[in-house]
């Protein structure tokens, strides 16, 4: 994936056929993170703990329901994927790519939680975890790409 | 948290969070991000900018403590802008928590 075209309002990226194929794979996954994984507090000791992490817990339930729809929107819009001789061309604002990235996480940091957690390299493949470690290495790929847009558009 | 590539660290990073008065500290919970392996450097500097609209370097300063110290104070807020900030770090996948000012 290459990005093409910058302006303030546009940015567009070249993808080949397979890694259009990729990237639609790798959305389809979301959510990944499991819900209500995360505490308000380590420590402890807030007033209405238990209010406020349901309030958390539900305000991050909300926000991935819509970004699901916003996801499947921006999948069937046909302005966002245009073919080309060789490959796709992506149309995306700022806001969509930034938008995106969280998707991206989402995926790459529940892919992590699905395969345990690990705090260092996975031990072993096998048929099971093979999918999380794709999903992981690949959407951290496009984060990537996409953050170096981001940051030097040109 | 994973390495893309290592951003410099210019001497004079800011500090402004440590440095001013203790009354300007005072709301009394602390926002803290905590490392791990996953999320990568790029990203979670990236994060910092747009959360908490901060500059590259403060954004790098906290994303190289989160990395080398374990954890990183961002900010010192009442109750519910930490709730907001530590629900904007969550959304973006961080792991960040929200813990009383001792």
């Amino acid at each position: 994936m290459n990005l093409i075209r910058s302006t303030g309002q546009q940015l567009q990226f070249r993808l080949g056929r397979r890694e259009k194929q990729v990237l639609l794979d790798l959305l389809g996954l979301y959510p990944c993170l499991p819900a209500a994984r995360q505490p308000l507090s380590k420590a402890g000791g807030l007033p209405d703990a238990a209010g406020s992490q349901a309030l958390l817990d539900e305000a991050l339930a909300e926000q991935r329901r819509e970004n699901r729809g916003q996801l499947q929107a921006l999948l069937a819009d046909p302005r966002r994927f245009q073919e080309q001789e060789t490959g796709w061309r992506l149309s995306l604002s700022p806001a969509d790519l930034e938008w995106l990235l969280q998707i991206l996480n989402d995926i790459r940091v529940g892919s992590w939680v699905l395969l345990g957690s690990p705090e260092g390299r996975l031990a072993r493949l096998d048929e099971k975890t093979a999918a999380h470690y794709w999903a992981m290495e690949m959407s951290g790929q496009f984060q990537v790409q996409f953050l170096e847009a981001l940051q030097d558009p040109n | 948290m994973a390495q893309t590539a290592a951003p410099e660290l210019l001497p004079g990073t800011v500090q402004e969070a440590e440095e001013k008065p203790r009354s300007d500290l005072e709301p009394g919970y602390t926002v803290i991000c905590w490392n791990d392996p996953v999320n990568y450097m790029e990203y979670v500097t990236h994060v910092f900018q747009i959360v908490f609209g901060w500059a590259r370097r403060k954004a790098e300063f906290h994303m190289l403590q989160v990395h080398e110290q374990g954890k990183s104070v961002l900010v010192r807020e009442s109750m519910e802008k930490a709730e907001h900030y530590v629900h904007q770090l969550q959304k973006y996948s961080l792991h960040a928590t929200m813990e009383r000012d001792k």
